[in-house]
């Protein structure tokens, strides 16, 4: 070796290891590690690699191999962004809208939204069977010898065929997470690009009445299971059916057990029933209505303690009073779950706050419409402005000319069979 | 033994930052660990020096109350990210030896409370966690299946449980039975099994994938006596309520490491083959964006691991839920990234696609989550 060779290679092996790159898989040869497994000595420079040397992961040999300069991550964070999915790739895969809510709401959206598209994808995502049934009805039921098969005007399965829209039913909806326009269910996760929440209100459960005593008759489910709790009265006789709560859906509820011919107990904090509509007196008009049905109220009672007691029920006042029932039915209120709209951050405010005119929420791709939501924090929990809310909705999915939602006040027709009374 | 008997530099080890506590975690999980990643998944070694280490650092045990104060859960789900990023199944060993620590700390016993915490708190004790047929049992899917009858100052034993990890003949982990007895609520007793007592038997499991190294084994029980000293809870029902959400919160850990681990296989190959993988769906920058959404979750939740409501309880399990299904797809567009060399056995991203398969799997599984979420959501009714 001349002494010319042996400064270039002490030169040599002062600058740093260099990576190369194979054309034909992508493994890259480092310098520093060498590749020990052919006899490549860590350290060894690529140039002393002998020429029979072949690539360890797909056998090309040397001359396939080009100086690999590994890039900074925010440059190829920048060159990503450049180019996103293709348009066919996006439309193959569109998520279309989700709705959550198989009660008037979200059935009334899927129609409408059908109606102006035929092809974009929907899915239902529900906690129920997902039966298409008329809520009132259920105020009305007894009286009227409704049974699950005449309620249920058609199944879910049936609707979601017609419709041509993918019913998930039995499932719930747990989060969103809105950023990546997906919405996780006890069923998998979905993908939208848009998301409309129709998924009501719940019974407000006060803490003196626990869960496991007290009926809450929200939706078909809850009503079939306490009709079967009931029994029939030419069989099982009448029951004590014990109501908290005289206001709309209480009294409903009262009159309509009664006229089946079951004892009624209802008990509210009030002085008399529907005391909302007090200057209408309406209170005295029902009681007038009831006097001749099975149906004690007594007003002034606020509920201190809820306990089993054998077969039956003990409630226990504040004031000291007991009764004792076989059925307790808490008609109480209702609530909006927070959970999915709090997952999105969205604006809360009562319920699920929404522009009055669009019925978007807070985050651009949710709506939201039905008992959930509020308009300058007011709920409006009936059925007349449902089918209007759709059509608004649906208009601005699907990008139709604006259909502007107007927010008006409901006229309440109490469906007390013995003596109809229209509320304002 | 008293906790001031014990030498200073046990009692009273100074309480590295968390940024400290970090970055000797990733030098420890890019060093020695990145050296034994391979052994791990395809010889099954057992690195048992790698353990002791992350634990000497408090990578194990930054979740549990120290004399400086109260435990840093989100530290702790940080420290197992960053070894699961390298290697998924030491990730899920830190699991179950951060879990076994929890179980100790809030056992109230006395004689769990001292040197063995302390010992467990500094990696010269390991353990692990038998929970996933309890776990499964309170959640209604399975039954459980060791069995204690009562005797004199204490219980006896009895039963198989299959696949406990990080175990070896010294460990222990904690472990749950049925107390035998006529009629009456079922009760548990939840205690300390060392695997060394008489009537303990470890066995040998068939070849895993992905986790051959976490020294898992099956554990035979014959007529093993428990006595007072090593008893965690009985009744058991009340501290697993308090710390069910923490077991499950702990894992995301390692669905979170193992996701960063297969974005940066993403971008690895980025200047070869980004012009391909551009048509592929989950690219880095969507999978690192829904990532970091989970963490901020995961970071607020790790806030209050002892919350005992249903409503955080669900959060906690969608969490987790996300988290495996995140790290399935993320392994798997990493794979797809990085095309036929990481087809190849000793390639990363194809072991990275076994471990998801195992964070989807391990107690609570996705469907075990799902079903469980779906059981707490359900609407309360009259029977």
């Amino acid at each position: 070796m001349n002494q010319r060779t042996a400064v270039a290679q002490g030169v040599g092996a002062l600058a740093p290891w260099q990576q190369y790159i194979c054309h034909a898989c992508g493994y890259i040869y480092n310098e520093a590690d060498g590749d020990p497994d052919s006899g490549l000595a860590a350290g060894t420079r690529f140039a002393d690699i002998p020429e029979d040397w072949a690539c360890p992961l797909c056998g090309v040999t040397k001359g396939d191999f080009e100086i690999y300069e590994p890039p900074s991550l925010d440059t190829l964070r920048a060159n990503a962004q450049g180019c996103g999915p293709v348009p066919s790739a996006a439309q193959r895969h569109q998520p279309g809208v989700v709705i959550v809510g198989a009660g008037r709401a979200g059935w009334q959206l899927a129609e409408s939204l059908r109606a102006t598209d035929a092809e974009l994808p929907i899915t239902l995502v529900t906690v129920c069977a997902g039966d298409v049934y008329d809520k009132p009805l259920l105020s009305v039921a007894m009286a009227r010898q409704l049974t699950r098969e005449t309620l249920v005007r058609e199944t879910g399965p049936d609707a979601a065929r017609r419709l041509n829209l993918r019913l998930l039913a039995h499932t719930h909806a747990i989060s969103i997470c809105a950023d990546a326009k997906q919405l996780r269910t006890t069923r998998g996760t979905l993908r939208y690009d848009q998301l409309v929440l129709a998924h009501g209100a719940q019974a407000a459960l006060p803490a003196p009445l626990p869960a496991a005593l007290c009926w809450r008759i929200n939706h078909l489910g809850a009503y079939l299971q306490l009709r079967t709790a009931l029994g029939e009265v030419e069989k099982s006789g009448a029951k004590d059916v014990l109501i908290v709560g005289a206001g709309l859906i209480g009294s409903e509820l009262a009159n309509d057990l009664a006229l089946g011919g079951h004892c009624i107990t209802l008990l509210d904090v009030q002085a008399e029933p529907l005391a909302r509509w007090q200057a209408e007196q309406a209170g005295q008009q029902v009681l007038q209505a009831w006097k001749d049905l099975p149906i004690r109220f007594m007003g002034g009672m606020k509920i201190a303690k809820v306990e089993k007691m054998g077969q039956r029920i003990r409630v226990s006042t504040e004031c000291g009073q007991q009764f004792d029932a076989d059925h307790v039915i808490a008609a109480t209120g209702l609530q909006t779950p927070s959970r999915l709209a709090q997952s999105a951050g969205l604006a809360w405010k009562n319920g699920i706050a929404v522009d009055p005119l669009t019925l978007r929420t807070s985050r651009a791709a949710i709506h939201a419409m039905g008992d959930c939501i509020t308009i300058n924090g007011q709920a409006s929990r009936f059925i007349e402005p449902i089918s209007r809310q759709a059509k608004t909705i649906a208009a601005a999915i699907t990008a139709c000319a604006p259909v502007p939602y107007e927010a008006r006040s409901a006229i309440v027709r109490l469906k007390t069979t013995s003596m109809p009374l229209t509320l304002h | 033994m008293h906790p001031a008997d014990l030498p200073t530099s046990v009692t009273a080890a100074p309480v590295p930052t968390p940024d400290a506590l970090l970055s000797c975690v990733r030098d420890i999980a890019q060093g020695p660990l990145a050296q034994l990643v391979d052994a791990i998944d395809r010889q099954g070694h057992y690195p048992q020096e790698v353990l002791k280490q992350l634990a000497s650092v408090g990578a194990m045990s930054a979740h549990l109350e120290s004399p400086a104060g109260s435990g840093d859960f989100f530290l702790a789900i940080q420290a197992m990210a960053e070894a699961s990023r390298v290697c998924g199944a030491t990730g899920f060993m830190m699991w179950c030896q951060a879990v076994c620590g929890l179980y100790l700390q809030q056992s109230g016993n006395p004689a769990l409370m001292g040197a063995v915490l302390q010992a467990h708190v500094a990696g010269r004790g390991m353990g692990g966690t038998a929970l996933s047929n309890p776990m499964k049992s309170y959640a209604a899917i399975e039954s459980l299946l060791l069995k204690a009858t009562k005797v004199d100052g204490g219980f006896v034993v009895n039963g198989t449980l299959p696949w406990v990890s990080n175990l070896a003949k010294n460990h222990y982990c904690g472990a749950i039975a049925a107390i035998d007895g006529a009629g009456g609520p079922s009760r548990e007793v939840m205690f300390l099994l060392r695997c060394d007592a008489p009537g303990v038997e470890l066995r040998e499991c068939p070849s895993f994938s992905a986790m051959e190294g976490t020294g898992t084994y099956a554990l035979h029980l014959k007529n093993h006596f428990i006595g007072a000293a090593d008893i965690i809870a009985e009744p058991a029902k009340p501290t697993i309520a308090r710390i069910r959400a923490a077991f499950v919160m702990l894992q995301c850990g390692m669905a979170v490491g193992i996701t960063q681990g297969a974005i940066d296989s993403m971008w690895a190959v980025e200047p070869q083959l980004g012009h391909v993988n551009q048509y592929l769906e989950d690219r880095p920058e969507a999978v690192q964006a829904e990532l970091d959404a989970l963490v901020v979750r995961v970071q607020a939740m790790a806030q209050t691991p002892f919350d005992t409501s249903t409503k955080f309880f669900i959060d906690v399990l969608d969490a987790r839920a996300h988290g495996a299904e995140l790290c399935l797809r993320a392994t798997q567009s990493a794979l797809m990234h990085q095309g036929a060399r990481g087809y190849l056995m000793s390639s990363d991203v194809q072991r990275r696609v076994r471990e998801a398969h195992f964070v989807a799997i391990v107690t609570p599984a996705i469907k075990h989550l799902r079903k469980e979420i779906a059981r707490l959501s359900a609407e309360e009714m009259p029977a």
